[in-house]
């Protein structure tokens, strides 16, 4: 097992570099610059030069790459051009507010699409299937900005359960986790069912009915184990996603985090910020994919021995 | 004011039609009681600032490029601007140029403190002037050859050159007066971790990009004549929020969850004015929205075609149709309160279809069968650029309708608004665009017409041997302000008879505010400052 998970962590270097450079050139090939941001009225275009020199902008690009890389190894990720501030103290202090928000929607919609697919394949082809299914696949196809917003109409302007935004207090963390977590909790439910009933379909759960096995010790103890192998898969790409697929939630609930930061970032074009971010992004993605790995790899020995680990 | 600022994002990218339809729906559907009874305590007070005043990411004055409006709460200028653009005292009590402009004096106010109980006086203002160099805040005091300490309340500037804008630059948030010691101590901190000033409020709080806490100075007792209020403030505590997407703003002002949302979108105000828990004020704008027309590609290489285009925009209709009626049709390019506004009428630009369908005939370009003009088999097919925002796509979309009237066929393209700019900079692939600039000062015709900035930030690319002589001359060549003004005015009223540009509209500044706090009568500043913010009060 430790053998494995080296190997699949030595996999991740090369990705990290590839990654690395996409990011670097994607947002320097992007029209506009973060100067944009930091002239002011009556400034000269000698300034302006000066300007681009100051902040080595005037390098070419692979250069300007080597250098980032450079200290982006030592941990390093620079200061942002715009914001004025080291790009590793601004990401500290936006991602406990996305490890908060992602980890409460990751959790609801795991728990929620774990039990409802669980239901649903237990109940399969019935009303209560039918209708539960349709319910959340409606919830997860609502554009996230028009569901954040209904969420406050109802919850926060309307009853006065929640705040309307912000987060200054755990409360304000429900609806945002809710309307990420929504949209999570149908794929999570509809792969947790399609595994169930695959996995129900199989001899040794027929064995298991044949013995007089209860069925729903049967659907927890057994099926339910076997099809988590599919969902610990979505669960790791999730993790990723959920830190920085939250932007337009934290932006209508004006909440800090990562997905926030780096649309500002964007807008002003400013590139260590962006790049950081991004970066942070990314590792997330891949550190995401390696537990998923890892946990399928604990769960299921063909998969270890696929990988020649022993 | 950074240029941001001047490439005003109205609007938003995220702030879609279908946002503002859900949220006027379901208000409809739903019964809202007003302000409640929770929130804020009758001490405290919340302000919520909305897109283009959130992200200020410091509250260092001297290396910011963007403030915010707590900023005039902590710290406090020599002087501060009035919305007549006229200038008073702040830590200045009074003040004198020489005649030959040189030397410019300034008497300080005793008994200033700062907050950690340092005493401001001309050794302050001897240290700071240095402090900007190397800054993208230099040009500030770039006029400036060096201090000297007269005695203890008296400063003298002895100029490299005449700066006649020098009181301008000195009333913007970028020369707010920071704590020396503090200042030197924290470094890149300052404004960040701690801001110490001498202004009403001290900083208790600073989250990037979420809120700003501030607690009342009450030691203060040093404000300007703008305010009815000369000692603290009235309010305990402030805490300015920041909320980019409007919608969720104006919700937390009819919850009571704000107090007062600080510069209400235009397209928020119907909504607002027909709330009875929610009051709205109107201040005079300090922005204007124009039409660029980009004088080095056919067929607006011909002045005449330039002026048959900017004739084409109904000003009035747009700002009926669009705005409901807030705010100013637009007929020049500087905002109406600056005095180099005030140009002779034969060179101001307003909505005249017949003297725009004559010009265009009489240079040749024919009505066709769809009413597009022709010349010489060509039709007068143009590209009208904006950048993204509902605002804008809305306006551009009635600029085109307005064009297609006098026979121009006009094909919008929305740019994103962070890449637009290096689009300009292309110089040929635009003819026509939308945009729009916040800038208190008559400068700013320099800034968008002078040859040397080509492209952007002069994207109507105007290169004009007489308009480059007369910016000389207001530029460079002004002594007093008095003389930089009929300056200004000449080189504006050059740059109008050149139509480079077609002014379309000048938004005014609107607060709306809820039950718990009291506005005075009067709001004096170029907009909600500090002076006003010190006599702002609870309602009770």
């Amino acid at each position: 097992m430790l053998q494995f998970a080296i190997r699949r962590l030595a996999m991740l270097v090369p990705v990290f570099l590839a990654v690395s450079l996409v990011i670097f050139m994607i947002i320097h090939l992007v029209p506009g610059d973060p100067l944009e941001h930091l002239i002011q009225v009556g400034s000269s275009p000698e300034q302006r030069a000066q300007m681009i020199a100051r902040y080595g902008l005037d390098q070419p690009l692979l250069v300007q790459y080597g250098r980032w890389l450079a200290k982006v190894v030592t941990g390093d990720l620079g200061d942002a051009i715009v914001m004025r501030q080291p790009v590793a103290r601004l990401i500290a202090e936006n991602m406990p507010h996305s490890l908060a928000l992602g980890g409460a929607a990751l959790i609801f919609s795991t728990t929620v699409g774990i039990v409802t697919g669980v239901l649903a394949a237990s109940f399969r082809d019935s009303l209560f299937d039918r209708a539960v299914m349709g319910f959340i696949l409606l919830g997860s196809t609502l554009p996230s900005f028009w569901l954040a917003l209904l969420m406050i109409l109802m919850f926060a302007v309307q009853f006065e359960w929640f705040p309307v935004s912000g987060a200054r207090s755990w409360d304000a963390l429900v609806l945002p986790a809710l309307t990420i977590g929504i949209g999570g909790t149908a794929l999570i439910a509809r792969v947790t069912r399609a595994a169930m009933i695959e996995i129900a379909g199989r001899d040794f759960v027929r064995v298991l009915h044949a013995k007089g096995l209860p069925f729903w010790r049967i659907q927890l103890r057994h099926v339910l184990q076997h099809a988590m192998l599919p969902v610990m898969t979505i669960l790791g790409l999730r993790i990723g996603w959920i830190l920085g697929g939250a932007v337009t939630v934290e932006y209508v609930f004006a909440r800090p985090g990562l997905g926030s930061l780096l649309i500002t970032a964007l807008g002003q074009r400013d590139y260590p910020l962006v790049q950081g971010c991004l970066l942070m992004l990314a590792i997330a993605v891949m550190l995401g994919t390696l537990l998923g790995d890892l946990a399928q790899a604990a769960l299921d020995p063909r998969l270890r021995e696929a990988m020649g680990a022993r | 004011m950074p240029a941001q600022h001047l490439t005003t994002k109205r609007g938003n990218g995220m702030k879609t039609m279908m946002t503002r339809s859900l949220l006027a729906l379901s208000l409809a559907g739903l019964s809202l009681t007003g302000l409640t009874a929770t929130g804020a305590q009758a001490q405290e007070a919340t302000f919520v600032m909305t897109a283009r005043l959130v992200g200020a990411p410091t509250y260092n004055p001297t290396k910011a490029t963007k403030l915010n409006t707590a900023t005039t709460l902590i710290f406090d200028r020599l002087v501060v601007q009035d919305a007549d653009q006229s200038f008073h005292g702040q830590l200045a009590s009074s003040w004198e140029a020489s005649p030959d402009g040189m030397q410019w004096t300034f008497k300080l106010k005793p008994g200033v403190k700062f907050h950690n109980g340092e005493p401001f006086n001309a050794r302050t203002i001897e240290w700071w002037v240095p402090q900007f160099k190397g800054t993208e805040n230099a040009f500030t005091v770039e006029a400036i050859e060096r201090v000297e300490v007269v005695d203890d309340l008296t400063v003298r500037f002895h100029m490299k050159h005449p700066d006649p804008n020098l009181l301008f630059n000195l009333a913007t948030s970028f020369m707010c007066i920071p704590e020396p010691k503090s200042y030197t101590a924290l470094g890149d901190k300052f404004g960040v971790t701690e801001a110490i000033g001498t202004g009403p409020y001290k900083m208790q709080q600073f989250s990037v990009g979420q809120q700003t806490v501030l607690v009342r100075n009450d030691d203060y007792a040093w404000a300007s004549d703008l305010s009815a209020n000369r000692g603290p403030a009235k309010f305990k505590k402030l805490t300015f929020r920041e909320i980019a997407e409007e919608s969720t703003a104006y919700l937390e002002l009819k919850t009571g969850g704000a107090d007062m949302l600080v510069n209400v979108p235009t397209d928020f105000l119907p909504r607002i004015q027909a709330d009875k828990a929610v009051k709205l004020v109107t201040l005079p704008g300090n922005e204007l929205v124009y039409m660029p027309i980009n004088t080095s590609v056919e067929p607006f290489t011909d002045v005449k075609l330039r002026e048959a285009t900017a004739f084409a925009v109904n000003q009035k209709e747009i700002l009926t149709s669009l705005y409901g009626g807030n705010g100013a049709a637009a007929d020049t390019f500087l905002i109406s309160s600056l005095k180099e506004s005030q140009v002779e009428p034969k060179y101001k630009i307003s909505y005249d279809p017949e003297r725009s369908k004559k010009l265009f005939d009489a240079a040749g370009w024919k009505a066709g069968p769809d009413g597009i003009r022709v010349k010489d088999g060509k039709r007068l097919e143009v590209k009208l650029w904006t950048q993204n925002g509902t605002e804008f796509k809305r306006l551009v979309e009635i600029v085109q309708a307005q064009l297609k009237a006098v026979g121009m066929q006009a094909d919008i393209s929305i740019i994103d608004a962070g890449s637009i700019n290096a689009q300009y900079r292309k110089k040929t692939e635009h003819q026509l665009a939308i945009r729009s600039y916040q800038w208190t000062n008559a400068d700013i015709v320099d800034w968008f017409f002078a040859a040397k900035r080509a492209g952007y930030p002069n994207v109507s690319m105007f290169n004009d041997p007489e308009a480059e002589r007369l910016n000389d001359i207001a530029m460079n060549k002004s002594k007093t302000w008095e003389e930089r003004v009929a300056n200004f005015t000449r080189y504006h009223e050059y740059v109008l008879s050149q139509y480079a540009f077609a002014p379309i509209y000048q938004p005014a500044q609107s607060l709306a505010y809820g039950k718990r706090i009291v506005l005075p009568q009067v709001i004096r500043g170029t907009g909600l400052y500090g002076p006003t913010m010190l006599d702002i009060a609870p309602a009770n």
